[in-house]
């Protein structure tokens, strides 16, 4: 187990700078993603997800601050000089954007928008257009077309294509399914699973919608106001989970095999908290119903759980027998 | 780029010069009820020469009569003779159309050029030092009537240092060979485009600037920078093709700015092309000489405005292949 | 506090909305540096118009007030800004000229605004033939090299200022009326308007109580935006012979030193002087109204 991490991230705090003062959208995240193995990160919009995946190739705004430690495939991105960054950039994670509507430019054929990718890393990669595209199951011919020729589906397996074309250890999905509807939804999802195994490539994805998660991931981490307020094994999590907030999301989306949770499904009252105005104490308490007076001053750390090895909670009724199992 | 949206242009571009033709009749037969009473030269008419220069100008009959017979002779190019000097007008255009289709060939490009060039690197570089700069020169230079500019460059450059000739097409009585001919006509016209492109740039470069604000937070930008392209590729290779599209319609429509400044710009530095030959109209109520002049000018702008249409065409992926 | 319930009557609260909505138009202003700085400027150059018998005597731009005068004098004390090629002070001409020079930009404004208001509400209102036509009339009025068109036009319909303002106008409308049809068509999309219908209001109504009080701000930075244009058109109209050299505008001085020579002659005090002011003016009402329009519409702030 030398490093068999592909992605290590340790104490990260990303904070945006906006007109009214710095925005914590980060604050203390600390993933690990194994050779081979997909993490899930869940949690509403707002939650500090997608900076997260775009603090990882610092594709933020240059006035934001990011500290902390991002080791990707053992070197420290946030420490890299521009040069190498770029050189990092696509060949070692690449990210399939949300919404692939806006992500491919509007007036260049998109043949022409991935092999830019492949010529600028081809030191990394002999892939052609023409190959890219037969592995997300589009005609070569495709590649002299702009990117309004293209369905939503079609344009994000060309998405999908272009993160694959330099052959980076790890993707980062970031909502890849999110403006489609459920059936180009599973198509994607189905194609992206495939394509993970055949290469062996780890993956990050990211949703709001947990039960996207429920097959296609090894591991599930749950955000909440920028930290990760649970993290463990997909299936266990997701069968059962601790963190009331994790629950809650869980029981927002109709679990895929149990009809009951389709008659039945419970939103989580309120909004994310305003990362400018946080609670005291944990963030979640507001909206919580199962807090108790102690939840309003102590921010409670993410800790491990007694009855399983591989989980973490950031609750205090994290080690409750009676809760810990629905 | 379909065949459909092309002949659309074409067909929009034929029905507005049509209109400009309809428009010039109505400005100068129905609005002015007496073309002849700005003659100059009308009290010295005998009985017969004056009803000669009615029927030569076609101001006898109804209206409508009138109107066709304007309608023929300017199908023929025929637009009478010039009150002023009395040569055809379709000559006096024709023997000055070069002289500013040159000026205004040169100033328009170079304008345009360096105008998206600094709106473009401006728009880019929101809030920078070159932004703050170049943001308010070109306010400074938006401000200035460009006829300013001129006279200043008269009196500093050619005036003080004798650098640059101070107007005209050519040296007067030189007689030179074919080379130093084209290098004369050539230094006389920096001072004149100088000004045409120093007088137009600002708008320019504040239209792409606007721009290529709109375009900075497009989320194919991150994309490209995802990719590991450096800033200045992502800039040229995917914001300034999208900025530009905007700004193509948006330019087109100032072509009649820079028309209109080859007028005062070519009094200031006597330039003997149309626009002092509209100065000059001006100045001698001309009105056969105006009435053309307006003509070719709009014509001049609604070909232009078609030109940039079909670019914009080319450009946009999303018109070349709609059907 | 009894004044206070008793305002509290339709009036009184729309009347309390318009002054905290004015309340805060002053205070972002008063922020915006350099709109604010136009504003100072144009106040300045107002107050000369306004106060310009006092500074310099009608009579200093009459022919004969030059006639024994030193003809293109240099600055004296006597003549501060020196003398025209007849004798006449400069200094006076162009107090005076700014009369000229703000009126017409102006007036000219005045009335763009208001036929292009009233075209971009109508064609953004009315849907059918009505608005095509408008709409291809506003188009040639958008194609149309407008300098030659006003060249024409002032030719034909004679050469005084107050000609000049109403060419001007009738030829700079086209672009106010693009933009007040396009706010018309996004507020008519708003559910409001729609209800005010529905509830049976005529369009006389729905038009001035909910369309108007919506474009208002709009076309007041527009029109902020289209005087700076007419000045700049004035000038060169003057500048092209136009205007009346008794009564001078800026452009009208610039007429005057440029075919008096006064560059060849190193003349400097006659046409830097108006060339100066003329920018000067134009920068600030860009400036005053780039401010306005970014209060009214935060979609370009930090433009």
């Amino acid at each position: 187990m030398i490093d068999s991490t592909v992605l290590k991230v340790r104490d990260l705090y990303v904070t945006y700078q906006s007109s009214f003062g710095p925005v914590p959208a980060v604050r203390g995240v600390d993933l690990d993603i194994a050779l081979g193995e997909t993490l899930g990160l869940a949690g509403e919009s707002g939650c500090g997800k997608s900076t997260l995946a775009m603090a990882l190739l610092r594709l933020v705004p240059p006035t934001t601050q990011i500290s902390g430690s991002i080791l990707l495939d053992g070197q420290n991105v946030l420490t890299m000089k521009p040069g190498q960054l770029r050189l990092v950039r696509w060949a070692q994670a690449s990210i399939v954007f949300q919404g692939a509507q806006h992500v491919l430019n509007p007036v260049q054929r998109i043949g022409a928008q991935i092999d830019e990718a492949i010529q600028l890393h081809h030191g990394s990669t002999s892939s052609t257009v023409r190959e890219m595209l037969a592995l997300v199951g589009l005609s070569d011919t495709r590649a002299d077309d702009y990117p309004h020729e293209l369905s939503g589906g079609q344009k994000q397996r060309v998405m999908i294509a272009m993160a694959l074309s330099c052959n980076p250890l790890l993707i980062i999905a970031d909502e890849p399914t999110t403006a489609l509807d459920v059936m180009v939804q599973a198509q994607i999802l189905q194609l992206l699973d495939n394509i993970k195994r055949e290469r062996g490539l780890s993956m990050l994805f990211i949703t709001h919608d947990l039960s996207v998660l429920s097959h296609n991931t090894d591991r599930v981490a749950v955000m909440y106001a920028g930290r990760i307020v649970e993290v463990g094994p997909a299936e266990e999590l997701l069968r059962g989970s601790i963190h009331p907030y994790s629950r809650a999301l869980a029981e927002s989306f109709p679990i895929i095999g149990d009809p009951k949770s389709r008659h039945q499904p419970k939103g989580l009252a309120g909004d994310p908290p305003d990362p400018n105005l946080l609670p005291s104490g944990c963030p979640f308490h507001p909206r919580c119903n199962v807090a108790i007076d102690s939840c309003k001053s102590i921010d409670i750390k993410l800790s491990a759980v007694a009855k399983s090895v591989d989980r973490q909670v950031a609750c205090v009724h994290a080690n409750d027998e009676s809760r810990s199992v629905k | 780029m379909s065949n459909r949206y092309v002949i659309k242009k074409i067909i929009g571009a034929l029905l507005t010069l049509f209109a400009v033709v309809v428009f010039n009749f109505f400005l100068f037969r129905i609005v002015d009820r007496d073309p002849l009473s700005k003659y100059r030269g009308r009290s010295k008419l005998s009985l017969e020469q004056r009803e000669a220069m009615i029927r030569r100008m076609g101001l006898s009959g109804s209206k409508w009569d009138q109107f066709v017979v304007y309608i023929k002779s300017t199908l023929r190019l025929d637009f009478g003779r010039s009150f002023d000097s009395t040569r055809p007008v379709l000559r006096e255009i024709a023997d000055r159309l070069p002289a500013t289709l040159i000026l205004v060939g040169i100033s328009t490009a170079l304008t345009i050029g360096i105008g998206l060039y600094i709106g473009a690197k401006a728009g880019w570089a929101r809030g920078s030092r070159f932004d703050r700069v170049s943001t308010s020169g070109t306010m400074v230079l938006y401000a200035t009537p460009e006829f300013f500019f001129g006279m200043l460059l008269l009196a500093i450059v050619a005036g003080r240092t004798g650098w640059f000739p101070t107007g005209g097409l050519r040296d007067i009585g030189a007689n030179y060979g074919f080379v130093d001919s084209l290098l004369d006509r050539a230094h006389h016209l920096v001072l004149p485009s100088l000004t045409l492109t120093l007088g137009y740039l600002g708008s320019y470069s504040l239209i792409m600037r606007t721009s290529m604000l709109e375009t900075l937070g497009e989320d194919y930008l991150t994309t490209a920078r995802a990719k590991g392209l450096k800033e200045s590729d992502v800039m040229t290779h995917h914001a300034v093709p999208n900025a530009l599209l905007p700004s193509v319609s948006v330019i087109a429509i100032s072509f009649g700015f820079v028309i209109g400044g080859a007028i005062t710009t070519e009094t200031v530095f006597s330039y003997p092309g149309l626009g002092l030959a509209t100065a000059d109209a001006i100045r001698n109520t001309d009105l056969p000489m105006l009435q053309a002049l307006f003509l070719v000018a709009s014509a001049a702008v609604i070909f232009l405005n078609l030109v940039a249409d079909l670019t914009y065409g080319l450009l946009d992926p999303r018109i070349r292949h709609s059907t | 506090m009894s004044d206070s319930v008793a305002s509290i009557s339709p009036r009184g609260m729309t009347w309390a909305r318009r002054k905290r909505a004015l309340a805060r138009v002053w205070r972002e202003l008063r922020n915006d540096r350099s709109g604010f700085s136009g504003l100072l400027i144009l106040l300045g150059f107002g107050l000369v118009a306004l106060c310009a018998p006092l500074i310099a005597d009608r009579s200093l731009l009459l022919a004969a007030a030059g006639r024994n005068n030193p003809d293109l004098a240099g600055p004296s004390a006597k003549f501060l800004l020196g003398t025209d090629d007849i004798g006449r002070d400069i200094l006076a001409q162009l107090v005076w000229g700014s009369r000229v020079s703000l009126f017409i930009g102006i007036f000219a404004t005045v009335v763009a605004v208001l036929i292009g208001s009233l075209v971009g509400l109508v064609a953004g209102y009315v849907k059918g033939k009505v608005a095509t036509v408008l709409l291809a009339i506003d188009n040639f009025f958008l194609v149309v090299p407008f300098l030659p068109l006003a060249i024409v036009l002032a030719v034909i319909l004679g050469r005084s200022p107050v000609t000049l303002a109403l060419v001007i106008g009738f030829t700079s409308w086209a672009g106010s009326a693009r933009l007040v049809r396009a706010q018309v068509l996004s507020l008519s999309e708003r559910g409001y308007v729609e209800r005010a219908r529905a509830l049976g209001a005529n369009s006389r109504h729905v038009i001035l109580r909910h369309i108007l009080p919506g474009v208002a701000p709009l076309i007041i930075a527009n029109a902020t935006l289209i005087v700076p244009g007419a000045i700049l058109t004035e000038s060169t109209l003057s500048f092209l012979g136009f205007g009346d050299r008794l009564s001078p505008s800026w452009g009208k001085l610039l007429d005057g030193a440029q075919s008096s020579g006064s560059i060849t002659l190193n003349a400097w005090w006659y046409y830097l002087p108006p060339g100066l002011c003329i920018i000067t003016v134009v920068l600030a009402f860009t400036l005053f109204g780039r401010a306005l329009e970014r209060i009214f519409d935060p979609r370009l702030a930090g433009r």
